[in-house]
């Protein structure tokens, strides 16, 4: 679904003339806290849960990081959340409290995305939670002049604004992502992608919202762009203090990037844990395998073995917790029980893992405490075995 | 892993020289057409010895894929030789069974490049009987083909059709395809890019063990230079069409000489060492390819006036290892002021 296509927005007029610079806020601590939210595709037998109980919470100006394979809800999270998501994607419950706050004021609003109404989404959409998505060139409409969707934009949601006006906002955004304004009489097709992802990452900022929300915005960018627009967007969050969710598959991306950083497996989060310290001591199996799926680049070359089996199935998930049959670590119970998310030690991370639960039938092996890298050793086997 | 077995000997299968091949677009003027040409591939020679990963990496446009389908002749290359096995190949001529019998190709997309309509049975079980194959041995050649990719039981995902397989299954099963003919030479392009993260290494795994048992020549197309880095006997880095730095082994990565290949390193996500990062000098453009001189010239950080002048031949810089890059000329200094033309001669002497 592209950006283009959310409704029409009426007049916003708690947040006047463009502005990039956000005061800064004393208000409140977090920007979005998600309380068991679950999302259905389908119903009745052929009903399959993407997202399951998922709780979180988001700090203002940090970035969070989704990581996890393709099928394990992290982008049905951020639709559904966003109430984007279409039929047959359902929400099924939970809250999403987005807290809103307004130049000038003190106070904050809060609203609950999942029973909004329209009215009321339009006037959060993009003013203050924007999205940018995966593939650029599908975002953008190929038959219209880039100048035209920042024009859009503007003249829905602030109409004070001149056309002139308008015209030097969108070339302000452009040089913010550091594109030069002739860009915007171009086509998209005329532009490369990485330029394409720049313009949508300007597009988002262009009402200044306090929430940003990428999903995979670099996956498709050579590995040279995509440094370029990480760097890019490091620099813009120092710039315009926005908080952001980011979305990815790339685990060694997200923890340069992240502030905190949230595994997902099967709709479920697994672990939750500050980036440096979930890349140095994983504590979920999934986590060290997939850690250990990127091949180094230094240190001795050794045999990695990733984690074997394929990624699940959501129509047949396993009973008990749902990374067993790829699991290493596996012991008789978490054949049959879910294992729930319980926080470790104190620097509010979280797992849901029955190694990490007193009273497990097996201590915690030493790898999922302390991750060895082949920086620090050469001889051993980095895999998970 | 992975140290170049000494004890067999490697024997070159399939040899390309001064491969190239470029495209002629028209650009629609206002006033008139005019002809563009794309350079493609432009002068590259390799060797694919058995048991032994050549590893090619370098960003979309860089030529590796038109490169990758010239070897297995899908593409016609616009001048060069290849042979096969010693034996040179027309390469201008169509493209025979028994060439394809003994180059195979890996493609991307596993959900594309298999038919949603047919079962797994039919994509083995049709190549092996264009290739000669008895009716009657068919499906057991196809349930070995599924054993050699470690799809097991082979029963099982005979009659399986593509959309009832993971992405990773699927590419096992696009190998299988590719190997049930038997060649000696295996073309990988891109093989993991769009496989979940998980699944990656089994592939790569794979194909290591297939070069390993079974002495395959393998040639495994990247842009992810860690993966190359994990793989490879032998590592080539192209850029806009040339060989800009080859090493054996993981020297290139080690020890990066070309400025792209540095680039390139630089950019990977380094979650242990995240200060690092090199950025790019100047202003992020489209891919400035320079028509005269060397073409990462726009982009590079050292460029000197003799590289916006003058291509750079391919200099040594360690055993097995080569740069084309003014950078390593024996006298870096002298490069500019030496007359042009006759350093451009000396140049292309050295040039394999």
């Amino acid at each position: 679904m592209s950006i283009k296509r959310l409704d029409p927005a009426p007049m916003d007029e708690e947040r006047d003339s463009p502005r990039l610079v956000m005061p800064p806020t004393t208000r409140s601590e977090f920007v979005l806290d998600v309380k068991n939210f679950s999302v259905d595709y389908g119903t009745g037998d052929q009903m399959v849960r993407a997202v399951n109980d998922v709780s979180l919470t988001l700090r203002r100006s940090t970035v969070l990081g989704v990581a996890g394979e393709s099928g394990s809800g992290k982008s049905t999270f951020v639709y559904a959340m966003t109430r984007l998501l279409r039929a047959p994607g359902l929400i099924s419950g939970g809250t999403v409290n987005l807290h809103t706050t307004t130049k000038g004021e003190i106070g904050e609003e809060v609203l609950d995305l999942v029973t909004a109404s329209e009215k009321e989404l339009r006037k959060i959409r993009w003013s203050h939670v924007a999205i940018v998505l995966q593939s650029a060139l599908s975002a953008l409409d190929p038959v219209v002049r880039i100048a035209r969707e920042f024009d859009e934009v503007l003249k829905t949601h602030r109409p004070e604004m001149s056309k002139k006006q308008r015209r030097e906002r969108a070339e302000a955004l452009l040089a913010t992502v550091g594109l030069n304004e002739d860009r915007l009489d171009r086509f998209p097709h005329e532009l490369s992608g990485g330029q394409r992802q720049r313009v949508m990452i300007a597009l988002a900022l262009a009402l200044d919202p306090e929430l940003v929300i990428m999903d995979e915005p670099t996956t498709a960018l050579d590995v040279v762009t995509q440094r370029e627009i990480i760097n890019e967007l490091q620099d813009l969050r120092s710039r315009f203090d926005f908080a952001m969710i980011f979305i990815t598959h790339d685990l060694s991306l997200l923890v340069e990037l992240a502030d905190e950083i949230v595994v997902m497996y099967a709709g479920s989060i697994v672990e939750r844990a500050p980036a440096n310290e979930l890349y140095e001591a994983p504590r979920h199996p999934y986590t060290l395998g997939l850690l250990n799926s990127f091949p180094p680049m230094h240190g001795a070359r050794q045999e990695l073995t990733g984690i074997p089996g394929s990624p699940p199935d959501l129509s047949n998930l396993p009973i008990g917790c749902k990374f067993h049959p790829r699991c290493s670590y596996a012991m008789a119970r978490c054949v049959h029980d879910e294992p729930p998310l319980v926080s470790v030690g104190d620097t509010g991370r979280s797992v849901a893992c029955w190694l990490h639960v007193e009273g497990a039938e097996r201590p915690v092996p030493v790898e999922l405490s302390r991750r060895v890298t082949s920086s620090n050793t050469s001889d051993t086997g980095g895999g998970a075995s | 892993m992975s140290e170049t077995n000494d004890s067999l000997e490697t024997i070159v299968q399939l040899s390309a020289r001064h491969l190239t091949r470029h495209f002629t677009t028209r650009v629609h003027g206002r006033f008139a057409t005019t002809k563009r040409v794309v350079r493609a591939v432009d002068d590259v020679s390799l060797d694919l010895s058995t048991g032994r990963v050549t590893a090619v990496v370098g960003e979309s446009g860089s030529g590796k894929s038109v490169l990758a389908r010239m070897l297995a002749r899908i593409v016609k290359p616009s001048s060069g030789e290849l042979s096969l096995e010693g034996t040179p190949i027309a390469v201008g001529a169509r493209r025979t069974i028994d060439y394809a019998s003994k180059v195979q190709l890996v493609l991307q997309d596993p959900f594309a490049s298999n038919n949603p309509v047919h079962r797994v049975r039919h994509s083995l079980e049709r190549p092996l009987l264009l290739h000669g194959a008895n009716k009657g041995d068919v499906e057991e050649l196809a349930k070995a083909a599924l054993a050699r990719v470690s799809l097991e039981p082979p029963e099982r995902f005979l009659d399986r059709y593509p959309h009832e397989l993971s992405g990773g299954q699927l590419q096992r099963v696009s190998i299988a395809r590719a190997l049930c003919v038997r060649p000696s030479v295996l073309l990988a392009d891109e093989p993991i890019s769009m496989l979940d993260v998980s699944v990656r290494l089994g592939i790569l795994n794979l194909l290591r063990g297939l070069c390993d048992e079974e002495h395959l020549a393998v040639m495994y197309i990247t842009h992810d230079i860690a993966s190359a880095r994990y793989l490879a006997d032998e590592t080539i880095v192209m850029y806009a069409g040339q060989i800009v730095e080859r090493s054996q082994g993981t020297a290139l990565v080690d020890a990066p000489t070309h400025p792209y290949t540095q680039l390139l390193i630089a950019s990977v996500p380094n979650p242990s060492d995240p200060m690092s990062q090199a950025r790019e000098k100047g202003e992020h453009s489209t891919f400035a390819i320079a028509d005269v001189g060397c073409r990462f010239a726009p982009r590079c950080p050292y460029a000197m006036d003799v590289c916006r002048t003058t291509d750079p031949p391919d200099f040594q810089v360690g055993e097995g290892h080569t740069s084309r890059c003014w950078l390593h000329a024996n006298e870096p200094e002298a490069v500019v002021e030496v007359a042009l033309p006759e350093r451009r001669r000396e140049g292309e002497t050295t040039k394999t």
